[in-house]
């Protein structure tokens, strides 16, 4: 008997003593060749991966995607309001004017303002939803929220899931990656791309771009080419003596696949993360070149050679923690300087991240988001009649955009009142906003459950609904 | 069974029908609410009668259930197999060699039930099982959320559930501790820090310090639905959280009942408290000795390292000749070289002896600083107006602020000049004067070195008004100008060590030790400083020694310099009587709330349990503001009475689930209707009630499952048998595991000779740390002794996860995890093949094999075989393994053994 049909008879036993069984199912899946997400029942996918850009810190709508002229004219006037503003340091100064002039874009005509040159022109690409309201405005539980749907640690993320419900189509790389700013960690650090009670494979691998990608791909001292081939000899032998003597056993069979698999993973690593491989252009277009963009423009163009390899979730993060000096798009203190800055990074490489896809046709079954954990005060932080240049956090009405495979591009969604403070049409949560991102990638949000201590655990909790209104 | 999406059932469905058809109750189907298993009381069911070969009672159970699905147990597993596999599953670690032909040789009949009896008897047991209960309780030392801050006193709680263990406390006061501990016994500081079990999970402390009083009252709801998940999960796997918006959409509690609950723990607030009496003083010098010891072998390891360096740096120093030359006479010169307390004040040079105030004391020629520490002389007898002070000393800290370590002062107190540290800028050197008018920064560096060696501080004021500042020798910094030298007349002034100026206060006080004051009243040159600072003048800075070490020195260097501070750490932890834990609050009056939304609150709600288990009343009786005492302790004595029949049930079956990989009810946490039937539902009770009749006490519960025939069956695969139940649900085999992530990581120190087998204290870092807002960690991997702990003592941060554990499945520490996945990833393969840390066992393997076996690779490979597999090798293997080893060496082989999957799985 082969260990190959061994192998398909005994699954039963792995997999039903939850012992790797999806991990096993990956591979089964390399094996075939075949894609999870073509299989799954009911619904036809319009994207098959998604690059996921998350902006720390919170990035102000009424100064990038949700114009309101009213604000201008009530610039340096108070809130009228029924209720007193509940923010999170308290202070609710003067109502403050975009600090970026708003034009329409495009042939669609779509809202952006110059914050965002680049990223303005290929408004066309893009689907802003105007109405998004968080739980809270407390960075962490928000940005877990963003995340996993949870504003409490211990939930697994997006690429989580997806990881889970999709697998892998590449036989050589991860499936979850995250790219971090190189400037530091968001706060929480690996909290934010935990598998939380899904099986550790479903962890986020964080790959760096620059240096070396990947920890532990080669050891520090090479141990030379013969040594390394006859130990994997050796250890081969070993191991199919082992799986012998014990009458066949899928868990000690899929142990040993895991090491050819390791061996194409050391291959394909240093290939895909070898920008230099790209065309001049290509490195210009992302911005490769100059300073403020060249961090962010490495990511995304890492970020699209991953896609490229079969990867399916690739996050990348725009900020770091919350400390100083403020690595984020926080801007409490002064939203010129920090809003200024952070775009000045990222517009670029954004804009030739969706340029480059569609060039390269793979828009066409990618999702693009870029989303923060909350969006900003209209009014500034600072004293009550004091016109300050600093915005605090606010939950209850922001912006966030999606681009790629079964949207409508250049529409925008929903609606925050006069002030762009608060959601006021088509009012949508992170649930809903997750919902939609699966049933785009196949997946009915009710589907895709992971039981853990008493609940089959959803990424939407129990609520969720697709917004169908932005769908192609 | 776990349950799949029916996305990821659909192409496994095939493979999976045999067991659905099987006819083997593992799918809930739950009629009748009121008739659901675990909620019904304990039978106590008498094991089947079997024939007399079949074992002890747990094999009656189980041949009973196999016998009517035509199967039996497996035979017996060799002695071999079996020593490797008790002392993994006991202490989590390999057995030794010797115990293993200990073990096989023993001509006793009784031999195994020795065996098992020796090593629940060892006090690695606590350790291993101590991991299991972490999980459940989601322990962690840091708070989670965004500021994620340490809890340097967190390991208390871990130490207490090891001790628990060991000890074989009784299970119900081993849970009312940790539900009520503190108010229990608030005078016994082990049920004080048991209670650290309420607080072990994450706390949010940006959300409890917003503004807006909002979201901080849903913050609180959260940290209570953490409570009542732990608490509810944990000790009776119901899952009470689901009802906090609703009625539960499964079980039987309605929402009412989960506010009452967690009514029952609104007392509960998290903190760090100082503990009740005085620790343990015996074991705390103990560890601190040998800390000492350890750290001054690191030191001295350090010296040796630079010493090279430091030469070159010196010799490129001396560019004169000046050092040979006789230091300047001082004035007057303090050397503390008397071993007479009284004498500490003495001038050795002069006769301004001067008298200490405070508790300092004397060790090895320094003065050592405590509280208030500080001498004051008599009256200087001349007019003083150029001088220098000189003192070398070794600062405690480099953190203290505004101490002065030497200063000339007015006795009228109008006027003073002192070296003083940090008194203007951190960490820097700075004169002291009266109401800061000659107080200006130097500019100087800042002190980096101060807190390792002594330094040697000068301070000139020349006549002319310039004070200049010396750091060993070396100018520091900028030179001052003022407008002139204070001039104190004859017998108007004095000089103070250890104090900035009179009155002694708190914050003018240096902290460390002072080898040497000396006062002159001159201004001092430059060469005669640097002549004055002679031999300590050696010192060099960090900046230059680094230039002078290779890139692999620097490196050792820097694992040298992490562990040397590591030790104080750790010893600062060690001596600290503190236990984060509950620091509770009087509890408020409940109310339940209306869709779990705090705005929206209804009818009062009283501290109680859930109606639905039978046994003990679930109303506590008590007054809506009732004392948090009052409600925790009704609450422990409801969790933990005999009549409530989920108490012993889940504790055996997590008992059973550790041993043989799965529990007889699959879902550990989760009894409600969710969760899974059991498999063998009378053994369950049969278990439960065993624990029961031996006063809670688990080991005899351990010992009557190790030595049934059923644990002791051999791991092969029988395809007769897995035709019927692939599955092996019905236990005719044991199913053979792989290590987890902290037994994998322990075997390969243990195996290598490196692993440090003392238990408790403080947890190592594998992180460097700062505090910038949050607290960031950045992942080490740290080469040293201090660190080749059991992973048990690695100091567990939510957001610093270490890589090569997470990747064997360590769970995210966040999340109660009752039960652990084992996946199988080419990360795992990456990390075993390449991780510096494998890569070091493998050396260090192979160092010990070379050192026990000689130079021959037949008995090297021997050794190693026994190492790691608990047995020799096959002609075979010997033939293949002394190929490999006489063509790329032991530590190459040594890496192929650590991959291997016998060194992984456990049979």
């Amino acid at each position: 008997m082969s260990t190959d049909s061994l192998n398909r008879r005994h699954f039963l036993d792995f997999a039903t003593a939850g012992i790797g069984g999806t991990a096993l199912a990956s591979l089964l899946r390399d094996e075939s060749g075949t894609d999870a997400a073509g299989r799954l029942p009911g619904l036809t996918p319009t994207a098959r991966r998604v690059i996921h850009v998350v902006a720390t810190g919170g990035f102000s709508q009424v100064d990038s995607f949700d114009h309101k002229p009213q604000l201008a004219k009530l610039h340096g006037t108070p809130l009228v309001s029924e209720e007193r503003p509940d923010v999170f340091f308290g202070k609710v100064g003067l109502l403050r004017q975009s600090d970026w002039a708003f034009r329409r874009r495009g042939d669609s005509g779509l809202w952006v303002s110059d914050l965002f040159p680049h990223l303005a022109s290929v408004a066309d690409e893009l689907t802003v939803i105007k109405s998004m309201v968080a739980e809270t405005s407390n960075h962490t539980p928000a940005t877990f929220q963003e995340n996993s749907g949870f504003r409490l640690n211990g939930f697994p993320v997006l690429g989580a899931w997806l990881s889970y419900g999709l697998g892998s189509a590449s036989r050589n790389l991860p499936t979850h990656v995250v790219i971090p700013d190189p400037r530091g960690l968001p706060a929480g650090g690996s909290i934010n791309w935990t598998n939380g009670f899904l099986p550790s494979e479903h962890q986020g691998v964080p790959l760096r771009a620059r240096g070396s990608a990947l920890d532990n791909l080669f050891p520090r001292t090479p141990l030379g080419a013969a040594t390394e081939r006859d130990s994997r000899r050796l250890l081969d032998e070993l191991n199919r003596r082992h799986l012998e003597q014990r009458g066949g056993d899928d868990a000690l069979l899929g142990r040993i696949r895991s090491y050819q698999l390791a061996a194409r993973m050391q291959l394909a690593v240093p290939e895909v993360t070898s920008l230099d491989s790209e065309t001049r252009d290509t490195q210009a277009l992302y911005g490769l070149d100059t300073d403020p963009t060249a961090d962010f423009g490495r990511a995304c163009l890492l970020a699209r050679r991953l896609l490229e390899q079969g990867v399916r979730f690739v996050q990348l993060f725009s900020g770091g923690a919350f400390g100083r000096p403020r690595h984020n798009w926080d801007g409490h203190e002064d939203m010129v300087k920090n809003h200024g800055r952070e775009a000045a990074r990222v517009d670029q490489p954004l804009a030739a991240l969706l340029t480059d896809l569609r060039r390269t046709g793979l828009l066409d079954d990618t999702l693009v988001l870029f989303t923060s954990e909350f969006g900003r005060t209209p009014f500034t932080q600072s004293n009550a009649g004091v016109l300050g240049t600093g915005r605090d956090h606010n939950q209850y009405g922001f912006s966030v955009w999606m681009a790629g495979g079964g949207l409508r591009g250049g529409t925008s969604y929903g609606a925050t009142d006069i002030y762009g403070w608060k959601a006021e049409k088509n009012i949508t949560t992170w649930h809903d906003f997750h919902a939609t991102v699966l049933h785009l990638l196949g997946i009915d949000h009710e589907n895709l459950t992971y039981y853990h201590n008493g609940i089959e655990r959803r990424l939407t909790n129990v609520h969720g609904e697709v917004i169908t209104d932005i769908l192609n | 069974m776990p349950r799949w999406p029916a996305s990821l059932l659909t192409p496994l469905l095939s493979v999976l029908l045999p067991a659905l058809t099987l006819g083997l109750t593992i799918t809930s189907k739950a009629d009748d609410v009121d008739t659901w298993w675990s909620l019904k009381p304990l039978a106590n069911p008498a094991p089947p009668r079997q024939p007399s070969e079949s074992g002890n009672a747990i094999d009656a159970f189980l041949v009973d259930r196999l016998s009517r699905q035509g199967q039996t147990l497996s035979r017996r597993a060799t002695r071999r197999v079996l020593a490797r596999r008790l002392s993994f599953d006991l202490l989590g670690i390999p057995a030794s060699p010797e115990a293993v032909s200990a073990f096989v040789n023993d001509p006793h009949p009784d031999a195994w039930s020795r065996l098992v009896d020796r090593t629940l008897a060892n006090p690695h047991f606590g350790e291993r099982w101590a991991r299991h209960w972490l999980d459940i309780v989601r322990y962690g030392e840091s708070q989670g959320f965004e500021r994620d801050k340490l809890r340097p006193h967190a390991w208390r709680y871990r130490d207490w559930v090891v001790s628990a263990f060991n000890a074989d406390m009784p299970y119900n006061r081993f849970a009312a501790w940790q539900i009520a501990g503190d108010v229990l016994e608030d005078s016994n500081p082990d049920a004080v820090v048991a209670a650290g079990f309420l607080v072990a999970g994450p706390w949010d402390e940006v959300g409890n310090s917003q503004q807006s009083d909002a979201m901080k009252r849903v913050v609180r709801q959260d940290e209570l639905e953490d409570l009542v998940s732990v608490v509810g999960q944990g000790f009776l796997a119901l899952t009470v959280h689901c009802a906090r918006c609703h009625d539960h959409k499964f079980d039987p509690i309605p929402q009412a009942e989960y506010y009452r609950m967690a009514s029952a723990l609104d007392g509960v607030r998290h903190g760090l408290r100082d503990l009740p009496g005085q620790g343990v003083p015996e074991r705390t010098s103990a560890r601190s000795a040998t800390m000492l010891t350890r750290r001054r072998f690191l030191e001295e390891r350090l010296a040796q390292l630079e010493s090279a360096a430091r030469h070159e740096v010196l010799k490129a120093r001396k560019t004169s000749s000046t050092t040979d030359a006789q230091p300047p006479a001082p004035f007057a010169r303090w050397d503390f070289n008397s071993s007479d307390i009284k004498e500490a004040g003495r001038d050795s040079f002069g006769r301004l002896h001067g008298v200490l105030h405070g508790d300092g004391k004397l060790d090895k020629g320094h003065l050592v600083l405590g509280i208030r520490t500080h001498i004051v002389t008599p009256p200087i007898p001349m007019d003083v107006s150029a001088k220098t002070l000189e003192a070398w000393v070794q600062l405690a800290d480099t953190r203290q602020t505004g101490g002065g370590l030497v200063a000339v002062e007015a006795i009228n107190g109008s006027s003073h000049d002192a070296i003083a540290f940090g008194d203007l800028v951190p960490g820097h050197w700075n004169v002291s004067s009266e109401q800061r008018r000659r107080t200006v920064d130097f500019r100087g560096p800042r002190e980096t070195d101060g807190e390792r060696h002594l330094v040697h501080i000068a301070y000139v004021f020349d006549e002319t008004g310039r004070v200049t500042a010396y750091r060993n020798g070396q100018q520091y910094g900028q030179t001052i100008r003022t407008r002139g030298p204070i001039r104190y007349r004859a017998g108007e002034a004095r000089v103070l060590i250890g104090l900035r100026h009179s009155p002694s206060d708190r914050a003018r006080h240096i902290r460390g030790r002072i080898d040497r004051v000396q006062l002159h009243l001159r201004a001092l040159s430059p060469e005669e400083i640097i002549r004055s600072s002679g031999s300590f003048a050696q010192h060099v800075s960090d900046r230059e020694l680094l230039e002078h070490l290779t890139e692999k020195q620097r490196e050792t260097r820097d694992h040298l310099l992490f562990e040397i501070k590591q030790l104080s750490e750790l010893a600062a932890r060690w001596n600290a009587w503190k236990a984060y834990t509950v620091v509770p609050r009087p509890p408020g009056v409940t109310r339940r709330l209306v869709r779990g939304n705090p705005a929206d609150p209804a009818e009062i709600v009283t501290p109680g349990g859930v109606s639905a288990v039978p046994g003990p009343p679930p109303g506590f009786g008590l007054a809506e503001n009732a004392t948090d005492t009052d409600r925790r302790r009704a609450l422990a004595s409801w969790i933990t009475s005999k009549a409530n029949p989920l108490f012993a049930r889940v504790i055996v079956n997590r008992v059973w689930m550790h041993h043989f990989g799965r529990g007889l009810v699959e879902t550990p946490s989760d009894f409600g209707i969710n969760g899974g039937l059991p498999s063998h539902p009378r053994l369950l009770d049969w278990l439960a009630s065993q624990l029961i009749s031996h006063q809670f006490q688990l080991k005899p519960i351990h010992r009557i499952i190790l030595n049934s025939r059923a644990y002791q069956q051999a791991s092969r695969y029988r395809p007769e048998a897995a035709a019927t139940d692939a599955d092996n649900r019905l236990i005719w085999r044991m199913t053979p595991r792989r290590l987890e992530a902290e037994a994998l990581r322990d075997a390969m120190l243990s195996a290598s000779g490196s692993l440090d087998h003392q238990i408790g204290g403080p947890g190592f870092y594998d992180f460097s740390t700062h505090v910038n807002n949050s607290q960031f960690y950045a992942m080490k991997d740290p080469i040293g002794a201090t660190f080749d702990r059991r992973s048990l003592y690695r100091t567990v941060v939510r957001s610093g996860r270490s890589p090569f554990l997470d990747a064997f499945d360590c769970p995210d520490p966040s999340t109660k995890s009752p039960r652990r996945a084992i996946t199988t990833t080419p990360l795992q393969a990456l990390s075993l093949l390449n991780s510096n840390f494998a890569i070091r066992m493998s050396h260090r393997l192979a160092r010990l094999t070379v050192s026990h076996a000689g130079p021959a690779p037949q008995a090297q490979v021997q050794t190693a075989y026994r190492l790691c597999f608990s047995r020799p090798p096959t002609t075979d293997e010997l033939k293949l393994a002394v190929a490999f080893v006489s063509e790329h060496g032991m530590p190459a082989f040594a890496r192929v053994l650590f991959n291997s999957n016998e060194f992984l799985y456990v049979d």
